[in-house]
């Protein structure tokens, strides 16, 4: 049984870190789109 | 690019399979015979170790097949594709050789030994690793492609001579994926196992089309700070 646990964790963590780095790198490009789309719009109102 | 509506959609799927996955492995699929209490515990995670090592190998031939499309055609979202399912065969490697090794303790008494197919495996990883070196000492990104891609063709030999390792050579590897030996497992079994590799494989295509989706962010962010400093 530890044998189990042991090897399911493992494979779960490497997916959930790999998706928790892209998720957090996709949030910060989010935010950055959102803020450059309104300078730009800000600069083409100008 | 996929829309955000179709994006959640696969991703939904691939976590209702993955749970689907669980079931099958830890409760539907009967007991191995003839083992001891820990290693019938033990064999159950075949149902996970071997769909993890498949991806690996369908990242890397996915890679292979951009690799050969992004040298024919010079588009950037084909050397893109190989990139994203390189960094996914890589992180399927290491999770298969680590819960292979955790399933070696019982099985064979030891974490590690050199047996052709986990040596050819660890060369498999090695290599993929060394694209991604390979990627970060060039710095012009057409000339980064092409090499890349060539390089990707040729690393990518070590994948079918992974996979035809336990055929070839004298090893203690198992063979499962053998249709003719009905998967060298039992009727009960067989169904959990080949659930598993559909499962893992959704998975694998909802994490490819979600790095690629990244991919494309980072392009548009670059693009739209380009315009701004115009």
């Amino acid at each position: 049984m530890p044998y189990l646990v042991a090897a399911y964790v493992v494979i779960w963590l490497i997916i959930f870190v790999f998706i928790l780095t892209m998720n957090r790198r996709l949030s910060a490009l989010d935010d950055e789109l959102t803020a450059l789309e309104e300078a730009l719009t800000r600069q083409e109102t100008r | 690019m996929m829309s955000r509506r179709i994006l959640t959609v696969l991703n939904l799927a691939a976590a209702a399979a993955m749970v689907g996955a669980i079931y099958m492995a830890l409760v539907q699929a009967p007991a191995a015979i003839n083992l001891t209490e820990t290693d019938r515990w033990a064999q159950r995670i075949i149902y996970f170790h071997v769909p993890t090592a498949w991806l690996s190998m369908l990242a890397f031939f996915v890679t292979f097949v951009a690799a050969i499309l992004y040298l024919v055609r010079s588009q950037p979202r084909w050397d893109m594709l190989a990139r994203c399912s390189a960094e996914l065969g890589v992180a399927f490697t290491i999770a298969a050789t680590a819960s292979g090794s955790i399933w070696a303790k019982p099985a064979w008494n030891t974490w590690w030994t050199w047996d052709p197919r986990l040596t050819t495996y660890t060369i498999v990883l090695l290599l993929y690793i060394a694209y991604f070196m390979l990627r970060g000492a060039i710095e012009e990104p057409e000339r980064r492609a092409r090499f890349a891609s060539v390089y990707s063709i040729f690393a990518f030999v070590s994948v079918p001579i992974t996979f035809m390792s336990i055929r070839w050579w004298n090893t203690i590897h198992p063979v499962i994926l053998d249709p003719n030996e009905d998967f060298g497992l039992g009727p009960g079994m067989t169904v959990a196992f080949v659930f598993c590799i559909l499962a893992f494989t959704l998975l694998y295509i909802a994490l490819l089309a979600n790095r690629l989706r990244l991919e494309y962010t980072i392009e548009r962010v670059a693009a739209l700070r380009a315009r701004l400093l115009t």
